[in-house]
């Protein structure tokens, strides 16, 4: 039976249409747009080398130089002596993210951010044949360029894993399509390390163990086996290398938690400085929040020390928050009570969580004029 | 030690001091029980470092001794077991206690009571005396102020409850930031000085939960060191860690006038605002009254409503004496639910001004309580 004879009606049979939209070098991109004078140079967002920065996104050319994400900046200037670099405005970049999501939703009201530069959109029920979805993609790749500025590169698939993988294929700008039925023959010749969950570990040991190295060579793998060697990781390994992939575009609805976190560019054992530090965490939770117009229920610590121990404290609050003193003040009194004093410490991180619309809860003694 | 005791007397004890016993310390001994014979009887004792209870109950002692062992499986053992007397016996050398009762038998493993904090008692102090309170006003005045101590710690003071004691009477606050309470009586107490002190909230409620069937006066005992208070009673002495700083000045929080004064049945409010509440518990606890002033053919009105985006919404009405003019406020159920439990009088009165400043709750026919809860800002 042909595809075209397939009542269209009948949703279980119909491939979905999922799109997968990526925005190239995002942050380096918000950048040359806010300031022209950086477009087509090597710009690099990230901290600065002498503070031991990372690079948090870099324009093509400066990629051309071998300059990647998370890779320090001193690395990427020796890479790249000419670079530009800026240092990350993480606010104008929500900005921007918003406005592309703001986008995509009248599109399609299914719209699943992934991340800050990336969304997943199930255009199923926006089409009545599969090949509309096609055309619906490079309508919303032109009006990201046209009406925010942004270059994206976009993959369409039956479904999420498939979309990201072909998204990825053609950068910057591509659009990729991946047809129903195609998926798997579109994966064999890439490496096993674009499914996810195969990191480097993985396929070393898939190479060693089944001489695989190609999505294709995986495919030819008996479940069974697969199993055997990598427990329910490897039953989803063979779904995957056969393009398979149910799951759902979720659409995100509502933020859980809304944090702000600082890793110090010297490792910090001085009580007064990180009450400082963890005093300007809370103003800026306290300003997204009311940006936001929401009240956090419960205020959580992270505490990073210089070997890497990682802990985190959280506590209740009698009545929703978004008052700065009240964050800081639940939050030094997690820090006091979890830091041991003197030992080093490299990362400080506040967030609000159970988070609410505001409801205003008066206070007695009137807002952040509280005693003691 | 080789002890005797009746499993009814011991699982009792057990209840009495298991509240103090701490549930996530880092120190493993504190999550034991001390067991150790004193003068005839059997001591019970256990703290978290900021509340220790002690409790003595009847025993024959064969060989005196102490141990420590883990609180909850010696609490859940006892409990199973029939009523009866139990034969416990602690082998030195492993600190294993042995126990028998009927046919059951078991022997729990123990840590060195060396290592338990010291748990102060009205007799180690080497006094016995103290303030006596009267048992029966200091309970209730317990319950008319506990609810309204925070129960976070970011601010650490308002986790205490204030007592001020002045020559013959007692005054208890406790705030939380959006809600104040305050009650005052004559205790009994014989003291010619003022003296102030902060105790943690959940001390009081422990000692509440643990005096129901004390007859006779409580002792209160000020350590010398004025940084712990003990509480004395007829087999069991609660003490706890005072709480040092300055107590927020409540008294200009208490508003001196109002606009609007309703005056309605404590229980049919109470009722009123619970059933709101089941539909404003999805809400952020929002329930809105609107008080309406009487005509002359019609009396005054209370209207309590709440509304739930998702479930719907709820509207009850009550007959009310009001004075001065009609209002719209909203406030936290939750916090009037606990202040109305505990007004102990037929009838209440809610006092505001406006939508934005503070309701004040008082028993009518009684000076002696008074609860200020902040009213909830509502943008429509």
């Amino acid at each position: 039976m042909s595809r075209n004879m397939r009542e269209p009606k009948s949703c279980e049979d119909r491939p979905r249409a999922i799109l997968h939209l990526d925005l190239d070098a995002f942050f380096a991109s918000v950048e040359a747009l806010e300031n022209p004078l950086l477009a087509g140079k090597p710009v690099i967002v990230g901290g600065r080398p002498e503070e031991r920065g990372v690079v948090a996104s870099a324009s093509y050319p400066a990629r051309a130089f071998g300059v990647r994400s998370a890779m320090p900046t001193s690395r990427a200037l020796a890479l790249c002596p000419e670079a530009i670099v800026v240092p990350p405005r993480h606010r104008l970049y929500a900005d921007y993210s918003r406005r592309v999501m703001e986008l995509l939703h009248q599109v399609s009201p299914l719209v699943e951010p992934a991340s800050i530069d990336e969304a997943y959109l199930d255009l199923t029920d926006q089409i009545a044949d599969w090949e509309q979805a096609v055309d619906l993609a490079r309508q919303v790749q032109h009006r990201v360029r046209d009406e925010i500025g942004l270059s994206s590169s976009l993959g369409v698939a039956t479904n999420k894993l498939v979309a990201k993988i072909a998204a990825d294929q053609h950068k910057p700008g591509g659009l990729t399509v991946v047809r129903p039925g195609q998926e798997a023959a579109f994966l064999a010749p890439l490496p096993v390390q674009v499914l996810w969950g195969v990191g480097p570990v993985t396929a070393r040991k898939l190479a060693d163990l089944l001489q695989v190295s190609t999505v294709g060579d995986l495919a030819q793998i008996p479940e069974e086996v697969l199993r055997a060697h990598f427990g329910r990781h490897g039953s989803a390994m063979a779904r995957q290398a056969q393009g398979r992939d149910e799951r759902p575009v979720v659409p995100v609805h509502e933020r859980k938690t809304l944090s702000q976190e600082r890793t110090f560019r010297r490792d910090l054992a001085q009580a007064e400085i990180l009450e400082q530090e963890l005093r300007q965490l809370s103003e800026a939770v306290s300003q997204h929040l009311q940006s936001a117009g929401l009240a956090c229920g419960t205020i959580a610590l992270k505490l990073r020390y210089a070997d890497f121990t990682t802990l985190t404290r959280q506590m209740t609050l009698s009545a929703p928050t978004n008052d700065a003193l009240l964050i800081y003040q639940a939050a030094l009194a997690m820090f006091r009570r979890s830091w041991e004093r003197g030992r080093p410490v490299r990362l400080l991180g506040v967030s609000g969580r159970r988070l609410s619309s505001l409801v205003g809860q008066l206070t007695l003694w009137g807002g952040s004029n509280e005693p003691d | 030690m080789k002890i005797s005791c009746l499993q009814e007397n011991l699982a009792k004890g057990l209840a009495t001091v298991g509240r103090a016993v701490a549930t996530r310390s880092t120190l493993p001994v504190l999550s034991n029980i001390l067991m150790e014979s004193d003068r005839g009887r059997l001591r019970l004792a256990a703290t978290n470092l900021e509340i220790g209870i002690s409790c003595w109950i009847g025993a024959r002692v064969e060989e005196e001794g102490r141990t420590t062992v883990p609180a909850r499986l010696l609490t859940e053992f006892v409990n199973s077991l029939p009523s009866g007397q139990i034969d416990m016996e602690l082998i030195e050398r492993t600190q294993t206690l042995n126990l028998k009762c009927a046919r059951y038998e078991a022997n729990i493993k123990g840590i060195d009571p060396a290592e338990f904090p010291d748990v102060p008692t009205a007799e180690s102090l080497g006094e016995p005396g103290g303030l006596p309170l009267q048992t029966e006003t200091f309970r209730r005045m317990i319950e008319r102020v506990v609810f309204a101590a925070a129960t976070d710690e970011s601010r650490p003071i308002l986790t205490g409850v204030l007592a001020q004691f002045y020559q013959g009477g007692l005054t208890l606050a406790a705030a939380d930031g959006f809600r104040l309470s305050v009650t005052s009586a004559d205790v009994g107490a014989e003291l010619d000085e003022t003296a102030k002190i902060i105790i943690p909230a959940r001390a009081l409620a422990e000692l509440n939960r643990i005096s129901g069937d004390q007859e006779e006066p409580i002792q209160l005992i000020v350590t010398p060191t004025r940084n712990q208070v003990l509480f004395h009673l007829t087999n069991t002495d609660l003490v706890a860690q005072l709480i040092e700083g300055n107590f927020p000045d409540y008294k200009q929080i208490i508003p001196k006038t109002y606009n609007t004064r309703a005056v309605v049945n404590t229980q049919e409010l109470l009722k009123a605002v619970k059933v709101a509440f089941l539909f404003a518990r999805d809400a952020a606890n929002i329930i809105r009254f609107q008080i309406l002033p009487g005509t002359e053919l019609s009396p005054g009105q209370m209207i309590v409503a709440a509304t739930s985006a998702e479930f719907g919404d709820n509207v009850s009405e009550l007959d009310a004496t009001v004075t001065g003019d009609k209002i719209e406020i909203a406030f936290n159920a939750r916090y009037l639910i606990d202040v109305l439990s505990v007004v102990g009088t037929t009838e209440v009165a809610l006092e505001t001004s406006t939508p934005s400043s503070p309701g004040v709750v008082r028993p009518v026919g009684g000076d002696d309580f008074v609860c200020v809860i902040m009213p909830m800002h509502i943008s429509r």
